[in-house]
């Protein structure tokens, strides 16, 4: 009995060795990446956060903790966390519930209904570059889609992009017109692995589509709805692609994002040991959140 | 006897490579079509005259080309020429070892030919980094239908009080009168600077610049800051030029929508490409008015505000590379640039053939400048002078005090040091 037992737990532990062996093979090229994308960058980035550098040269002037201050007190910076956060309550707020009612009506196979899902998702196929040089033309206050559609009404319109009132408004449209078609996506996947015995079940027992629905389908789809949150929020933390052709973080960097903060005010500006320092703030919030939201969120969900 | 033939046909073979196949990477921000095609044409002439050297053109977008060079200098792809405005930016690329200094290539002719200013200008430490290409001035560009229109004549507006009125008068008639580019920020920074030079003068300038005395918190800053918000207060500018980039601004003066243009004096051209028509407003209805003269000021009443750009050379840079440019900045090559007016050529002989009205005006003001102030943000560097482009359009939008204006510049002055 304890032979067997022994016997066992050594063919367990080379199976073991086996399969960590052939996972160590496989995982390499992807390590590799991941290390000289990702992890190097950070380190390097996080290195000269304690330097004052312009980006040219060896680092010599160490300042300590010097640009983590400049950077939290730099007048723009509440503004671009402001930002985000407005970017990624509305997104929960407007954007998912929108997508997630298009995906309930457009989830069942028809070529119709196809042609529609198709249209949607076609944004976020486009380039962020190209999305906001198309967006900034619809904007145009002069030849623009929105005076166009104010001569129509016979009313005067603003200059979104030129109003501190309006910009942020004009960004988050696009970033939903841009979005949605994905988020919509996810749940489409969700809604279609949802067997369909158990809605016609409950179908045939007389519940109302209503409550199919509610305590159903929704419920059933959980998992891809946490994952879009999650992607709603970390996209919104890393919006910039929009930004820069749109307004560039104006009028008066009043639309910046944290990564349009760090282009402008630690790239262009060569302050780069302040965009260290940015980029490091930016790094702890993504993984605060992250955590976060695996603590709170997917780790109850797995129960 | 064969195998000698082969053996000569090869060493002839390395010998040409020997002295030659040389590659020169030249970067250039020239976006005007026909423009570039005279740069094409200049570099297949040279290459025709060298043979063995290959000329590769390079063109990157005004704003991406600030964003990119200094990425691009530290890497393998680094041009071995490229274009520059001097000022900071130059010292910074200077301090950090990425540019070729150009003494032991350089000929007598070629720096004679710049003249002392052309020389000094990319000097650093006693060392030539660049060869002069171009002067600039910026001046006030107007619309002489427009003004007519509005019953304004531009005569009326040569001090501010007779500025601001004739402001007014435009508005009245329902003419916007200036146009400017928010988006870009740094076409704003012209108003606060002409203030600058006018009130502060060169030698008070060089002193704040360097964090001396006051700094930027000294009174003639703030005064000239006034007269931007001031005249921001009068809702001058067209709609939504906060978001207006530089070619939208241009062509929105171009289209002869704007009675005014505050502008270097390559908007001549600029401002025809911009417009819808591509012809811009014709030579008959464009003038170049004085700034409004305002009253005292330490500044001399003849001095610029402008650039003086050039060639600088990459660390890695070939000898080559430098005797093709000083072929380029030659009179003769010059002439045909000047011809067309894209710049004004500073080498000398070089602005011959312009018969621009316009730019032979600007040549002329320059020269008699007894300081020809290059453009603030430039001089400053990256750092500062984006605070200071932030200042100016914060200033023309009335969205920040010139007290709070100029204290923001010299907290950023005293942060770089």
């Amino acid at each position: 009995m304890s032979q067997t037992s022994v016997i066992q737990s050594g063919k367990r532990s080379t199976r073991g060795q086996k399969a960590f062996f052939q996972a160590s093979i496989l995982i390499v090229p992807a390590l590799i990446l991941f290390i000289g994308l990702v992890i190097w960058p950070l380190l390097n980035a996080f290195m000269f956060s304690f330097y004052k550098w312009n980006g040219f040269g060896p680092l010599t002037d160490f300042e300590g903790l010097d640009n983590y201050g400049d950077v939290l007190t730099h007048r723009t910076f509440p503004t671009a966390l402001r930002n985000v956060g407005l970017l990624a309550v509305t997104s929960l707020l407007i954007q998912l519930p929108l997508a997630l009612w298009a995906a309930l009506a457009l989830y069942q196979k028809a070529w119709f209904v196809s042609v529609f899902r198709t249209l949607f998702f076609l944004p976020y196929v486009l380039a962020e570059i190209a999305a906001g040089l198309i967006w900034r033309f619809v904007y145009d206050g002069e030849y623009g889609l929105v005076p166009a559609i104010g001569d129509t009404l016979h009313t005067e319109m603003p200059f979104v992009l030129a109003e501190r009132a309006w910009v942020m408004p004009a960004i988050i449209l696009v970033v939903m017109w841009k979005y949605f078609g994905f988020h919509m996506m996810i749940y489409i996947a969700g809604l279609q692995s949802i067997p369909n015995e158990v809605i016609e079940a409950a179908r045939m027992d007389g519940v109302s589509r209503r409550k199919i629905m509610w305590h159903i389908k929704i419920p059933m789809i959980k998992s891809s709805i946490a994952i879009s949150v999650f992607f709603a929020i970390v996209g919104s933390l890393q919006l910039f692609d929009l930004i820069v052709p749109l307004t560039g973080g104006g009028p008066q960097n009043s639309s910046h994002t944290l990564v349009s903060f760090l282009y402008e005010f630690g790239i262009r500006r060569m302050k780069l040991g302040f965009g260290g320092a940015t980029s490091v703030v930016l790094f702890v919030i993504c993984v605060g959140v992250t955590l976060l939201y695996r603590r709170l969120v997917l780790a109850r969900m797995d129960q | 006897m064969k195998r000698l033939a082969l053996a000569t046909a090869l060493a002839a073979v390395f010998a040409t490579q020997a002295v030659a196949d040389t590659t020169i990477k030249w970067l250039h921000i020239t976006s005007i079509p026909e423009e570039v095609e005279l740069l094409k044409a200049a570099a297949r002439e040279y290459e025709a005259a060298n043979p063995g050297i290959t000329i590769e053109d390079q063109f990157l977008e005004n704003e991406a080309f600030k964003a990119k060079l200094t990425t691009l200098l530290q890497s393998d792809a680094a041009p071995d020429i490229f274009f520059s405005w001097g000022g900071g930016v130059l010292t910074a690329q200077v301090d950090a070892g990425v540019l070729r200094s150009i003494d032991d290539v350089v000929s007598p002719d070629t720096l004679a030919s710049v003249g002392s200013a052309g020389v000094d200008a990319f000097t650093r430490d006693g060392k030539l980094y660049g060869v002069a290409r171009d002067v600039g001035e910026v001046v006030l560009w107007y619309n002489k239908k427009l003004f007519a229109q509005a019953g304004v004549d531009p005569a009326s507006m040569s001090d501010w009080t007779g500025f601001l009125a004739g402001v007014e008068k435009l508005k009245a008639a329902g003419i916007t009168p200036l146009a400017l580019a928010g988006k870009d920020k740094w076409p704003a920074q012209f108003w606060w600077g002409k203030m600058i030079v006018r009130l502060a003068g060169q030698d008070q300038f060089e002193a704040a610049a360097a964090g001396e005395g006051d700094g930027f918190n000294a009174a003639p800053f703030v005064e000239a800051g006034k007269y931007l918000y001031e005249l921001g207060a009068l809702k001058p500018f067209q709609p939504g030029f906060e978001a207006a980039t530089y070619g939208d601004a241009s062509g929105y003066f171009g289209d002869g929508k704007a009675a005014m243009h505050l502008m270097g004096d390559w908007d001549y051209t600029v401002m025809k490409d911009s417009s819808a028509s591509k012809a811009g407003i014709p030579d008959e209805d464009l003038g170049i008015m004085p700034f409004p003269t305002v009253g005292g000021g330490a500044g001399d009443p003849t001095d610029t505000l402008g650039g003086l750009s050039g060639w600088l050379f990459s660390k890695n840079a070939s000898d080559e590379s430098i005797k093709f440019v000083e072929w380029f900045n030659s009179a003769p090559v010059q002439q045909r640039f000047a011809e067309k007016s894209y710049y004004i050529p500073i080498v000398a002989g070089g602005a011959d053939t312009m018969t621009n009205p316009y730019k032979r005006q600007v040549a002329e003001d320059i020269n008699k400048a007894h300081w020809h102030a290059l453009f603030f943000d430039q001089r400053l560097g990256p750092d500062v002078g984006g605070v200071f482009n932030d200042l100016a359009i914060g200033l023309a939008a009335n969205a920040i005090t010139p007290e709070d204006a100029a204290a923001q510049l010299q907290e950023a002055v005293e942060d770089a040091q």
